[in-house]
């Protein structure tokens, strides 16, 4: 975990966001007096069901609404400023780059809204079509992109500019497995250099590997937050796996429990489950060894 | 909202302030010549809706030589009557443009007196009255061109035209000269606003058959310049010793007999 | 990836204007509308201006010459027109689609910036496809020109009357309706006008829910745009009983520009010639537009919420 800086990458403090009803419908309030931080260099998983306010929450952040109530910084600076956006790379839900322009292309044009230029851009997209496993489709048209290369793309696009922030909406949406694995990686390296992440995400399991800290949502407000293994650990509980134990060795742990004074009991022993994901990667693994 | 109510607020003012700067920008425009006065609401029906959104949208000039194939076309049907509508809508789309004045003007005092003039299908009587009423109306159609383009030599020339070679001989059913003081009149102005030079001879020629003094005069005065400084045709020097006569010139002045033009006999 | 412990302060880059970003997003708009065929359009335009350029040759020269620049000039307008109106209205509804708009706005791009980048675009094609299409237009003129001088002193001489004087009046009068420098200004003027409704277009897009919407607000401002004269008139001068016609009159005449100024194609085709004044007139007042339709765009796009 890197060292704390004074300023921390993100403050939400009494966040309300209100959108007006359209022909006389009634206001609807999507984030409701929110406040949370987000450490630097830490990764922040912001978690919740659809409609939580998730996205309105990061659409503020990033000066693309205005609060109603309250105000959010980054890195001290108010984030309705364009200056604060010098900063941050976002990765929208489902992004849609210009059609007609190919991989290496987009990251040019990006790259030149942050004031980029030159041979300094096109090495810097080079090495962000590297990082992100998309050097061979440099060439072509990000229109005939599949959806994890289109996740991946825009992960590039949000780096071009190496900011210090990421803000990353769903990020592994509708992509499989391999791609979303490739993805969480990626934020893993991010945060090993040192860049802060802020990512949202309904799949709870993909957050869980990558984040330091949690906060979760719904109706708008936060109704919990932590360190993950804070809040995910079930503290009265021991697990102890083992692999290749005899029978009269798990017979001999049964009664030592059994014998132990106090509330100690066993709840379960059998063999642990895999995931699915993991039973996934490994058979597209082993197919791709064999062909 | 703030920011609502501002930019109404400033479209509002803009649009105040920009009024004042129309006005002037226009006038200016409409000064030098390069934007004409809006379309007349009258010719809406003429022109039908799309016509006249048409004319109102910058499209005038597409607009009116539209109806300049159409009158053509009426022209090829031998449809005078249509010819001469078409061709009112068409002027008053573009006022300034001095051919379809001219054009226009051409059919009546030429195609449709003619046409009428030897229709035999018609007593004599009403021949020669449409005859007339259509050359008359060739004169009208100059008269109102040259209202709006005062300076235009072409204009003058063809009213010059019509009146030294348009008016009618009841009896021999031939055309004459109408009005050669007009003529000549026409054809000065016509030379004096841009037309060929011999249009200048020519407004001579038809002024000494005017027969007034005043005009025998001034034809002299032409026709002597022209002598001095520039060619010497063949009618020059008729039509000058015929001035000659006319005014009485002392014989010190006159200009010398041309010599007599050898006469090539056939073999 | 480099180590940022040692990169500069956050924002001491930014800078408050960047003609580099509007230029990344004009180019960028470039292509993209390039890719809605609008090349379809100039090679339709070339065809019309070959047909009628030759298709009435009853006619005699000057008209011939006439019809050819009014039915080529009334194309020009139309595409300009067309483009200003649709193609500015598909921007900003697209990107927002798209969430395209997301991604360009959280950089450090102004909203001002994006608008300017916008319309820049817009105009860079329509600027482009008018310079292609004049240039069409004048090797046509300039052809047909030829011909039909060439068929008129062969009639001269047909008649037996090709003196030097009346060539010389034919070539004066085939000249005058011929290819000009003045057809030029004209090709300004149509630019100017289109400038002026692809800045409506876009001021409006900045409050529309729809692209529809946008086209047809557009669309109607532009018509009554042509007769802001009439309205205006009716404002300094007019004197109508009718109090509701009275204010009908005079917030038109408020709210639409005044098209018709740059409505010059048609006396510049009968041979008045347009001066430099005359042409900075019709621009500085295509300036006061789209500035101040521009500002009016921003305070509505800085609301707006995404």
């Amino acid at each position: 975990m890197p060292a704390t800086e004074a300023t921390p990458a993100v403050t939400v403090e009494n966040l309300t966001k209100v959108f007006k009803g359209q022909f006389g419908r009634k206001a609807f309030v999507a984030v409701r007096e929110l406040s949370f931080t987000v450490q630097p260099g830490e990764v922040y998983g912001l978690i919740g069901p659809n409609g939580s306010g998730k996205s309105t929450t990061m659409k503020v952040i990033l000066g693309l609404l205005a609060p109603n109530q309250g105000h959010t910084q980054i890195f001290g600076r108010d984030s309705s400023t364009v200056e604060s956006r010098q900063d941050v790379g976002f990765l929208p839900e489902n992004p849609y780059f210009y059609k007609h322009l190919t991989g290496l292309e987009t990251l040019l044009f990006y790259g030149r809204l942050c004031g980029l230029g030159g041979a300094q851009l096109r090495d810097r997209a080079q090495e962000m079509l590297n990082l992100t496993g998309l050097e061979n489709a440099a060439g072509r048209r990000v229109g005939g992109y599949s959806k994890g290369m289109l996740q991946r793309i825009g992960l590039a696009q949000a780096l071009i500019h190496e900011p210090r922030l990421l803000v990353l909406d769903e990020p592994t949406a509708g992509v499989d497995p391999a791609g979303s694995r490739k993805i969480r990686d990626l934020i893993m390296a991010f945060k090993d250099r040192g860049i802060t992440v802020l990512v949202t995400s309904h799949l709870l399991e993909q957050l869980q590997e990558v984040c330091d800290r949690i906060g979760i949502m719904a109706h708008g407000k936060m109704v919990s937050e932590g360190r993950l293994d804070e809040l995910i650990a079930v503290e009265n509980q021991t697990e102890i796996v083992l692999e290749d134990a005899s029978p009269e060795l798990l017979a001999r742990i049964r009664e030592m429990v059994d014998t132990e004074s106090g509330k100690t009991k066993l709840l379960q022993m059998g063999n642990p489950r895999t995931t699915l994901e993991r039973l996934f990667l490994k058979a597209t693994e082993d197919s791709s060894d064999v062909s | 909202m703030k920011r609502k109510l501002q930019a109404l607020a400033l479209l509002l003012v803009l649009g105040l302030v920009k009024l004042p700067l129309e006005q002037s920008a226009t006038q200016s425009l409409r000064t030098h010549g390069l934007l004409s006065k809006p379309v007349d609401l009258s010719l809406r029906e003429s022109l039908g809706q799309m016509g006249f959104a048409a004319s109102l949208g910058g499209l005038r000039s597409l607009v009116a030589s539209i109806m300049y194939l159409q009158a053509y076309t009426a022209f090829e049907n031998v449809n005078w009557a249509k010819v001469d509508s078409l061709f009112q809508v068409t002027t008053r789309l573009q006022p300034g443009y001095g051919k379809y004045w001219e054009e226009a003007s051409w059919h009546m005092a030429y195609n449709a007196a003619s046409g009428y003039l030897t229709d035999k299908k018609l007593r004599p009587a009403i021949r020669h009255q449409l005859a007339r009423d259509h050359v008359r109306r060739g004169i009208d159609i100059l008269t109102e061109g040259l209202k709006f383009s005062p300076n235009d030599g072409r204009l003058w020339v063809e009213l010059g035209n019509i009146y030294a070679r348009r008016g009618l001989d009841f009896l021999s059913e031939a055309w004459v000269t109408m009005d050669a003081k007009k003529a000549g009149e026409c054809y000065l102005r016509g030379f004096k606003n841009g037309a060929l030079p011999v249009y200048e001879r020519l407004g001579a020629y038809e002024l000494l058959k005017a027969g007034d003094d005043e005009s025998a005069r001034a034809a002299y005065d032409i026709l002597k310049r022209n002598y001095d400084h520039s060619a010497r045709t063949p009618g020059l020097i008729h039509n000058l010793k015929l001035a000659e006569e006319r005014l009485n010139i002392p014989a010190g002045q006159r200009i010398p007999d041309p010599e007599p033009t050898p006469v090539q006999r056939r073999r | 990836m480099t180590n940022r412990s040692q990169f500069p302060v956050p924002g001491s880059q930014f800078r408050a204007f960047s003609p580099a970003r509007v230029w990344t997003l004009a180019t960028a708009t470039v292509t993209q509308l390039v890719r809605m065929k609008i090349l379809v359009f100039l090679l339709v335009f070339s065809a019309i201006v070959v047909a009628a350029g030759f298709a009435f040759p009853v006619m005699n020269p000057e008209q011939q010459l006439k019809i050819l620049k009014d039915v080529s000039f009334g194309a020009l307008q139309m595409f300009a027109i067309v483009i200003a109106i649709v193609s500015t209205a598909l921007l900003l509804p697209r990107d927002l689609e798209d969430r395209t708009l997301y991604t360009i706005l959280s950089k450090p791009v102004p909203r001002f910036e994006y608008l300017i980048g916008k319309l820049l675009g817009v105009l860079l094609l329509i600027g482009g496809g008018l310079i292609v299409m004049d240039a069409v237009l004048s090797a046509v003129l300039w052809l047909r020109q030829n011909m039909v001088l060439a068929e008129a002193i062969h009639a001269l001489e047909h008649e037996n009357s090709a003196t030097p004087e009346n060539i010389a009046a034919q070539t004066a009068a085939v000249a005058k309706q011929g290819l000009t420098w003045g057809l030029h200004a004209a090709t300004l003027a149509i630019f100017l006008k289109s400038a002026v409704v692809a800045t409506l277009a876009l001021m409006i897009s900045c409050f529309a829910s729809s692209t529809l919407f946008t086209i047809v607000i557009t669309l109607c401002l532009t018509i009554f745009g042509h007769g802001q004269q009439m309205f205006r008139d009716y404002f300094f001068h007019g004197s109508m009983s009718a109090f509701g016609e009275k204010i009908a009159s005079s917030l038109l005449a408020i709210i639409c520009p005044d098209l018709g100024l740059f409505d010059i194609v048609e006396n510049i085709i009968n041979g008045i010639p347009a001066t430099m004044p005359d042409l900075l007139n019709m621009t500085g007042m295509c300036l006061v537009y789209v500035v101040g339709y521009m500002v009016v765009a921003h305070l509505l796009f800085v609301e707006k919420e995404l």
